[in-house]
């Protein structure tokens, strides 16, 4: 068998390139408007900006639409668009009671100040697949349209503060909450510029998990509940709210504190019974998920794993794996490496394996020979 | 006056930013200065995902200027399909040129191979490292691993292979074999063939390892010792052909694959390969 | 029936030794806060480990020693008694409260306690080495029984496999292990083996001091018999400075010259071990010796 040396890699990729970009943009459908992606898959733009770390909604759905679909290929595009960019500045730090409240529900009692507020949620939705046909569909969205005016997301009552009372600040009335505030201020840990590994400060557990993949985060939670080498148990919430904040930052010029944006947020506190044998059993303790966008599920299983985090003050490994197994790039960068060629190493666990054999059929012939 | 106006719009086809460049060589100094010392590094996402070179194509893009010329190879092959990308990448993001002779480029990026010849004081050997700790196999809490490096406590990399010579008869280590640089730290050399160890003892040319999903940085200085860790009494075997030759040059003295007949052979150096033939 | 020593004979424990290998002095082991009144309310007199004050645990108080190479001291009592956890102490696995515990090598003195963890680790590759009750907690389970002892080995630099297999092979056969069994992993060793296999590691780099902890507990008393024998002829072997902790006079009586009776964290009395199986004067002490010969 003759060997030809390929040498059309240029070629190839330049082929392949082509097909793709073909595909993606030619298309008998109608062309998919950024706005469409806004608008209508808000849900995936707010999981691809939190597992980015980069909040740009724009940005966000055209990485969609470039990947295809394909959430984590987005999250690539934004990360390697970042590392391009340089950082211009710092946020002052943003009081988290200065948010907006657009849903708010704190499971762990019936009636809170400031009211629970279901706001847009499919919680308690029926899953029912709807199977009208499109037209049909386009007839009721015309409807609508004249009556949306009048349909107003809920805020919170006028009376209310526009932020409710949160349930720790409560807890703490009662003397029911662990106090674990630091009087110092330090830096927080910036992951983007200094690899987090154990043992890291919270700030780096908290920033890891902030911009984790979804599904990692969901799963690191289950199999820790769940798993054969779990040990955790189910928390009860205390505030789950998806709300709007200012993003703050000083004038270069000015001095001036400015908002330059708002960004939206899930926000979940987690509260821990304590039944551990050197724990205050008489005290609760809490837990605190954040993340960019809609995305409770994420925010709620970041609250639960940061107390557990806590709770374990690094007798396993859970620190470990909670800030070096759950980034959306390495886990599924690293894994699809494995597609690149390899035949080096191949070439070299063959010869190893051979001289394995040699080795044995010698020592064989030896004792034969004795 | 809005804070986009501070940034020059210029669509500029850097892939990193300056910042990150001046990071990236202060960690690739400081890996330099302690030979074998892995030195974390604040590694940016690159348009190459995570395990495909982002690691080795950060260092690339912070030392190389325009004046360079760069080679970029995969399993030894300037055109593997990952190594084309990679290439022009760096060419068109830094005006580098670019040449698949080792002795003409200035920087080499490899992943998994030392070329076989041309490299000298003059050269920068950049290799790809998809998992830069030696001694993942026998331990896997990162801060008893810290502390082994540390105190440079390698007993148990010892024991594994005292465990593996006597169950196996021989050391069967494949690629990637830990060495010992400059007596102080081990290293993982990468899945480079074994073949390629030696070349790494006392070499002329400088060797900087790039581990962008693991974030970390070292270094082999030009004439450092490199000792691969074996038995005094165990020779270190590198991978044996049994006097197989090329299908194409002929010669015996390169690092050979096989297609998978096992019968034929051929230069995983591709370059190398060609100049041992006579120009058609 | 008291706690303080009216002796006509040494005092063993306060006994100054010229030429020792290992000095303790004023060992302290305290979980949880404690001053002076916390101190006093425990102990033998009190009757109690655990303060009534705070609850604060006095695990071991007031423990010196010394030991001379070639000799093995005891220390004896039951579970709770501080062996333990004197024990634990030197071997590095549990940080004291206070004390020291200086280690006369070569002319000069070096308190372990003041090492740091780096150099306390060095101490455990050639000059101090630990046999615990349980093998698998100075063994590598999933290791072959050559293999565990070239962890010392190559820890103190040795690097010819030849060299190292022959080493190993010497030491397991002096612990009696058969050699056909030294590449299998410990983890098919039976109990018994698997403690021969721990001696033979802690061995491997001639150690000055050994520690032993509860060396034969758990294993059925023939067995235990043998390994007892053992260590006996080890001991005698080698210039060994030796502690010796145990539960079990006979095991005190067949393998030391000297030893402590501990009790609620304090030394209770001290003697040479056959005067004190022959007169012991602390109730405490009487009650082991009679356990011992039942």
């Amino acid at each position: 068998m003759g060997y030809v040396s390929a040498r059309g890699g240029l070629d190839a990729i330049r082929a392949a390139e082509k097909l793709v970009r073909t595909k993606r943009l030619v298309s008998d459908s109608n062309w998919l408007e950024e706005e469409q992606i806004l608008d209508k898959l808000r849900l995936l733009v707010d999981r691809v900006m939190g597992e980015a770390g980069l909040w740009e909604p724009q940005l966000a759905s055209k990485a969609i639409r470039q990947s295809e679909g394909d959430a984590t290929e987005a999250v690539h595009l934004l990360r390697a668009y970042r590392s391009t960019l340089p950082r211009l500045a710092y946020s002052e730090a943003t009081d988290v009671n200065s948010a907006q409240v657009m849903r708010r529900i704190v499971p762990a009692f019936q009636r809170v100040p400031g009211n629970q507020l279901l706001g847009r949620s499919v919680d308690y939705t029926a899953r029912f697949l709807e199977r009208t046909a499109d037209a049909d569909a386009r007839e009721e969205a015309e409807k609508l349209r004249g009556a949306e005016r009048e349909i107003v997301e809920e805020k919170s009552p006028p009376s209310e503060e526009i932020s409710p009372r949160r349930l720790i600040d409560l807890l703490r009335d009662m003397d029911m909450l662990i106090d674990r505030r630091r009087t110092d201020d330090p830096e927080p840990f910036d992951i983007t510029r200094t690899p987090a590994r154990p043992p890291a400060p919270r700030s780096a557990l908290l920033s890891s998990m902030s911009r984790a993949d979804t599904g990692a985060l969901v799963n690191q939670w289950y199999r820790n509940i769940l798993g054969p080498d779990g040990y955790l148990h189910e928390v009860t919430l205390g505030e789950v709210r998806h709300a709007t904040l200012p993003l703050n930052v000083r004038h270069p010029v000015t001095g001036d504190v400015v908002t330059v944006t708002h960004i939206r947020v899930s926000e979940v506190e987690a509260i821990e019974d304590l039944e551990g044998i050197d724990e205050d059993r008489t005290r609760f303790d809490v837990g605190y998920g954040l993340c960019f966008g809609h995305n409770e599920r994420k925010a709620i299983a970041m609250a639960n794993l940061d107390i557990a985090c806590h709770r374990d003050a690094g007798n396993t490994q859970l620190e470990q794996s909670l800030l070096l197994t759950t980034d959306a790039l390495d886990s599924a960068g690293f894994l699809e490496h494995l597609k690149l060629p390899h035949y080096v190493t191949f070439r070299s666990m063959i010869e190893r394996k051979l001289a394995v054999r040699k080795m044995r059929s010698n020592e064989a012939r030896t004792n034969d020979g004795a | 006056m809005a804070l986009s106006d501070l940034i020059d719009h210029r669509e500029s086809s850097e892939l990193l930013d300056e910042f990150a460049k001046r990071e990236i060589r202060r960690a690739t100094l400081a890996a330099v200065a302690i030979p074998g010392y892995q030195v974390p590094f604040g590694s940016r996402e690159m348009p190459v995902a995570r395990g495909w070179g982002s690691g080795g194509l950060q260092i690339t893009l912070a030392v190389v200027h325009d004046d360079d010329t760069v080679k970029v190879i995969d399993q030894g092959d300037d055109d593997g399909v990952n190594a084309v990308n990679l290439r022009r990448l760096v060419t068109s993001s830094t005006g580098a040129d670019e040449s698949s002779i080792a002795s003409e480029a200035t920087l080499t990026q490899s992943r998994h191979r030392i070329p076989e010849d041309g490299l000298d004081e003059t050269s920068i050997l950049v290799l790809q490292v998809p998992v830069p700790e030696p001694l993942r196999g026998v331990e896997r809490d990162m801060r008893e691993l810290a502390r082994m490096h540390a105190e440079a406590d390698y007993s148990r990399m010892w024991v594994s292979l005292y465990e593996d010579k006597v169950r196996n008869g021989v050391i069967t280590q494949t690629t990637g074999y830990p060495c010992l640089v400059n007596g102080r730290y081990v290293v993982a050399t990468t899945p480079i063939p074994r073949w390629d160890i030696p070349r790494l003892h006392n070499a002329p040319f400088l060797t900087l390892f790039g581990a962008g999903r693991e974030k970390r940085i070292y270094a082999i200085p030009p004439y450092t010792m490199v000792e691969p860790l074996t038995f005094e009494d165990v020779p270190f075997e590198v991978e044996n052909s049994d006097g197989a030759c090329c299908a194409l040059c002929g010669k015996s003295e390169s690092f050979l694959v096989s297609l998978p007949n096992s019968t034929t052979w051929l230069c995983s150096d591709t370059d190398w390969c060609a100049r041992q033939r006579p120009a058609t | 029936m008291s706690d303080t020593f009216t002796d006509q004979r040494f005092d063993v424990a306060r006994l100054a030794i010229p030429d020792w290998l290992l000095k303790v002095e004023g060992l302290g082991k305290v979980y949880g806060p404690f001053d002076d009144a916390v101190i006093n309310s425990t102990g033998s007199g009190p009757e109690t480990a655990k303060s009534p004050l705070n609850g604060s645990i006095v695990a071991a108080w007031d423990v010196s020693f010394e030991v001379a190479p070639g000799e093995a001291l005891g220390i004896v009592g039951e579970s709770g008694s501080g062996k333990t956890t004197v024990l634990r102490c030197l071997a590095g696995d549990v940080t004291p409260s206070t004390g020291a515990a200086t280690i006369r090598l070569g002319g000069s003195d070096l308190n372990m306690f003041a090492a740091d963890a780096a150099e306390r680790r060095r101490l455990r590759v050639d000059t101090v080495s630990v046999v615990y009750q349980d093998p698998s907690e100075g063994l590598k389970m999933n290791v072959t029984a050559g293999g565990n002892i070239a962890e010392p080995l190559t820890a103190a630099g040795w690097r010819n496999f030849a060299k190292i297999r022959m080493r190993a092979s010497d030491l397991l056969s002096r612990t009696e292990v058969p050699l056909n069994r030294m590449d299998d992993l410990v983890r098919a060793f039976s109990g018994g083996m698997r403690q021969r296999v721990q001696i033979a590691k802690a061995l491997a780099n001639s150690p000055s001091v050994v520690l032993f902890d509860e060396p034969t507990t758990g294993l059925d008393a023939s067995v235990a018999a043998g390994v007892l024998d053992l260590i006996r002829s080890l001991l005698e072997e080698n210039r060994i400075a030796a502690v010796v902790v145990s539960h079990d006079f006979s095991v005190i009586e067949m393998l030391t010259s000297r030893c402590l009776v501990m009790h609620h964290g304090r030394i209770v009395e001290s003697a040479l071990t056959d005067q004190l199986l022959e007169d012991p004067h602390h109730s405490y002490t009487q009650r082991l010796v009679a356990a011992a010969r039942s």
